[in-house]
C-alpha cells in the first residue's frame, strides 16, 4: 500500500497539495514508485504564476519524463532547491523532504475541487 | 535470369507471388498499398533482372567512367590518411551492426568506445560535455542554434553567422530554424577573418547566438576569438565555435576563449574523404547538459560493482519525450565516431599535433610556391592558414580550374578570380606536380 496522508488533497495526475495559507505541492508516493529513480526535477522560478491544471514543471526518471500539473492556481513563493542536487528526495520522502513548490493560493475554493485522500486511494488501488 | 525462378535477392517467382495474392484475395500487389496519387511514381523503373556477375561487370564499367583526379579541395571535407587499423578494428563483427547501441548488457565494448570518443572531445575542446556524435557539422551547428534558443535567460532570436560560410551549412541552419522565431543574419569578414568591430555593432541583447569558425572556411586562423566570446557573453548570447579534430590539436582551446558550444567535423579523422559522409562533433558546458541534442554515453557501476557503460539522459530523446525532446534528429553516427576514436587513439597526442603542424607548414609552403608564379597571388588573406588558402589569379578562376582538371587536379573556384587550394598529408606528395600543372596552365 502506498502512503496517502489524510490531510492533503490530490490530483488525478498524482500531485498533492497541502491546504495551508502557503500550500506545499509535490508528487505522491504512488507516483514516485511508478516513475522509479528520479534523476532530475525542473521547477518554475519563485514569483511564477500557476494556473490550476497547467504544466508547471517536469520530473525525469531513468526511463520516463512526466509533466507536473498545478493542483491549484497561485503564486510560487518557494522552490525546494534541494531537489536540484538530490532529486532522489522525491523517491525517499515524497510528502516531506521531497516537496517541490510553495504556493500562495489565488482561490481557496480550488482545494475543494481536488480529490480527498479517500478518493485518491480508490483511484490508485 | 527470370522471375520464373527467382533469385537470392528477389526470391519470389511470379507463380509464388500470384499464389500469395490469391490467398489474401487481391488482384495485384498494388492493391496492398495505399499510396496517394500525388506522390505516386507512375512509370516503369526499367530495371532488368541480371546476375550478380553481370551486374558487377556493368558497375565496374560505369565506375571506370569517373575522372581520376588528385584533389586539392577542402572547405569542410578534408582528406587525411586513414591508417589500416581503423578499417581492421571498426569492421570487426561486434561493431558492424545496423542496430543502435542501446542495450548496455550486450554492447559494453561499443559503448566504451563511444565514451572514449566523448572523452577525447572533452580533452580537445576543454568543455566538459560532448555527445556521442551528430550527423555532420551542419546539423551540429543547427542544433547549437536550437540549444541557444532553449537555454538563454534573456529573450533573443538573432543568430549571427559569418559572411563566408559554406552554403550547405547555411541551408541546414535555415531549415532547422524555419518555423521558429529565430532569424539567421550574417556579419562581415575582414581579410578572411571576423570583422570584430562590425560584429560588435550588430550584436545586441536580441542576439541568441554568435557563430564563428576557426579555421575559417577560407583556411585562415582566427586570432580574436576571445574578443568574440566576450562580445557574445556581454550580450547574453551563446558563443558557438566551429572547428575540427585536427585543428583542435593546435589552436587555442575553445573553452579558454569563452566558447559555450563547439561544433564541427569530427570525420576529418577515421573517414575517407568521399561520399559526403560526415560526423558532427558537439561539445558544451555542463550547465547545458540537459539541453544537449543526441545521445550521451555515461559510465557507472553495475550490481556487482563492475565498471559499466550506458546511454544516459535518454529521457531527452524523442523516443521517450516526443514533442519535448531536445532534438528530433534520429541519426547517430556511432560507427563513424568509433572510427574517429580509433584514429585519434592511434595517433595519440604527439602525432596529432605533428599532423596539425603539417597542416600549417604545408599550406604556407604551397602558398609561397604558387605566389611565386606569374599571374597568381597566394595566400589572398594575409593570415596564418590551416590546410587551405585562397589564391587570386589574373585569369578567370573557372578557366584555370578547368585546365587543371584536364591535367588531373581538382581545386575549388570561390570567386571570379579566386581559387581555393587545400593540402593535407594525403595529397602533399603531389604538391610538386600541382605547382607544375599551375605553371603549365597559366
Amino acid at each position: 500500500m502506498f502512503e496517502v496522508p489524510d490531510d492533503l488533497r490530490y490530483m488525478e495526475s498524482h500531485e498533492w497539495t497541502s491546504t495551508d495559507d502557503v500550500a506545499r505541492i509535490g508528487i505522491t508516493d504512488f507516483a514516485q514508485d511508478e516513475l522509479g529513480d528520479v534523476v532530475f526535477v525542473e521547477l518554475p522560478d519563485e514569483g511564477s504564476e500557476l494556473t490550476k491544471g497547467d504544466e508547471f514543471g517536469v520530473v525525469e526518471s531513468i526511463k520516463a519524463v512526466s509533466d507536473l500539473y498545478a493542483p491549484i492556481s497561485g503564486t510560487v513563493v518557494g522552490v525546494n532547491e534541494a531537489l536540484f542536487d538530490q532529486p532522489e528526495l522525491v523517491n525517499d520522502d515524497p510528502y516531506a523532504e521531497g516537496w517541490m513548490l510553495e504556493v500562495e493560493p489565488a482561490d481557496d475554493g480550488e482545494f475543494d475541487e481536488l480529490l480527498t485522500a479517500e478518493e485518491y486511494r480508490e483511484q490508485t488501488e | 535470369m527470370t522471375r520464373e525462378r527467382g533469385s537470392p535477392y528477389a526470391p519470389h517467382a511470379e507463380g509464388e507471388t500470384a499464389a500469395m495474392l490469391d490467398a489474401v484475395g487481391v488482384d495485384d500487389e498494388e492493391a496492398l498499398f495505399d499510396i496517394p496519387e500525388g506522390v505516386r511514381f507512375d512509370g516503369e523503373f526499367g530495371i532488368e533482372p541480371r546476375s550478380e556477375q553481370a551486374l558487377r561487370r556493368e558497375l565496374t564499367a560505369l565506375l571506370g567512367r569517373n575522372d581520376d583526379l588528385t584533389e586539392f579541395m577542402g572547405r569542410g571535407h578534408y582528406d587525411h590518411y586513414v591508417p589500416s587499423i581503423v578499417d581492421n578494428l571498426s569492421q570487426r563483427a561486434e561493431f558492424l551492426t545496423s542496430y543502435t547501441q542501446y542495450q548496455p548488457e550486450i554492447t559494453q565494448g561499443f559503448l566504451q568506445a563511444l565514451f572514449e570518443y566523448q572523452s577525447m572531445l572533452v580533452e580537445l575542446t576543454g568543455l566538459p560535455v560532448a555527445n556521442c556524435s551528430m550527423y555532420d557539422s551542419a546539423t551540429a551547428l543547427a542544433e547549437a542554434a536550437r540549444l541557444a534558443d532553449r537555454v538563454r535567460q534573456a529573450s533573443g532570436t538573432r543568430v549571427f553567422v559569418p559572411e563566408f560560410l559554406r552554403s550547405g551549412k547555411r541551408g541546414v541552419l535555415d531549415n532547422y530554424l524555419a518555423g521558429t522565431e529565430m532569424t539567421v543574419e550574417t556579419y562581415p569578414m575582414d581579410d578572411g577573418n571576423v570583422d570584430v568591430e562590425a560584429l560588435a555593432e550588430l550584436v545586441d541583447d536580441e542576439t541568441a547566438m554568435v557563430y564563428a569558425e576557426n579555421p575559417t572556411v577560407r583556411g585562415s586562423i582566427e586570432e580574436r576569438l576571445a574578443e568574440i566570446g566576450e562580445l557574445a557573453s556581454e550580450n547574453d548570447a551563446l558563443f558557438c565555435l566551429g572547428t575540427d579534430l585536427v585543428a583542435l590539436a593546435l589552436l587555442e582551446e575553445p573553452a579558454s576563449v569563452g566558447a559555450d558550444v563547439v561544433v564541427g567535423e569530427a570525420g576529418v579523422l577515421g573517414l575517407p574523404n568521399a561520399y559526403g559522409m560526415g560526423l558532427g562533433l558537439f561539445a558544451t558546458r555542463e550547465e547545458y547538459l540537459r539541453q544537449v541534442p543526441g545521445r550521451l554515453v555515461g559510465v557507472s557501476e553495475d550490481a556487482a560493482d563492475r565498471r559499466a557503460y550506458t546511454l544516459t539522459l535518454q529521457t531527452r530523446e524523442q523516443h521517450i519525450r516526443r514533442e519535448r525532446a531536445t532534438s528530433n534528429i534520429c541519426t547517430n553516427q556511432a560507427w563513424v565516431a568509433l572510427r574517429a576514436a580509433i584514429h585519434l587513439a592511434w595517433l595519440g597526442p604527439s602525432e596529432l599535433v605533428d599532423l596539425a603542424e603539417d597542416c600549417v607548414r604545408d599550406a604556407a609552403a604551397l602558398a609561397e610556391r604558387l605566389d611565386a608564379l606569374v599571374g597568381l597571388k597566394a595566400p589572398v588573406h594575409d593570415r596564418h592558414h590551416f590546410r587551405e588558402f585562397v589564391v587570386r589569379c589574373d585569369q578567370p578562376a573557372a578557366a584555370i580550374a578547368g585546365d587543371l582538371e584536364t591535367e588531373g587536379y581538382a581545386v575549388h573556384v570561390v570567386g571570379e578570380h579566386l581559387l581555393q587550394v587545400c593540402i593535407t598529408d594525403a595529397n602533399a606528395h603531389k604538391a610538386d606536380e600541382l605547382v607544375a600543372a599551375f605553371e603549365g596552365v597559366l
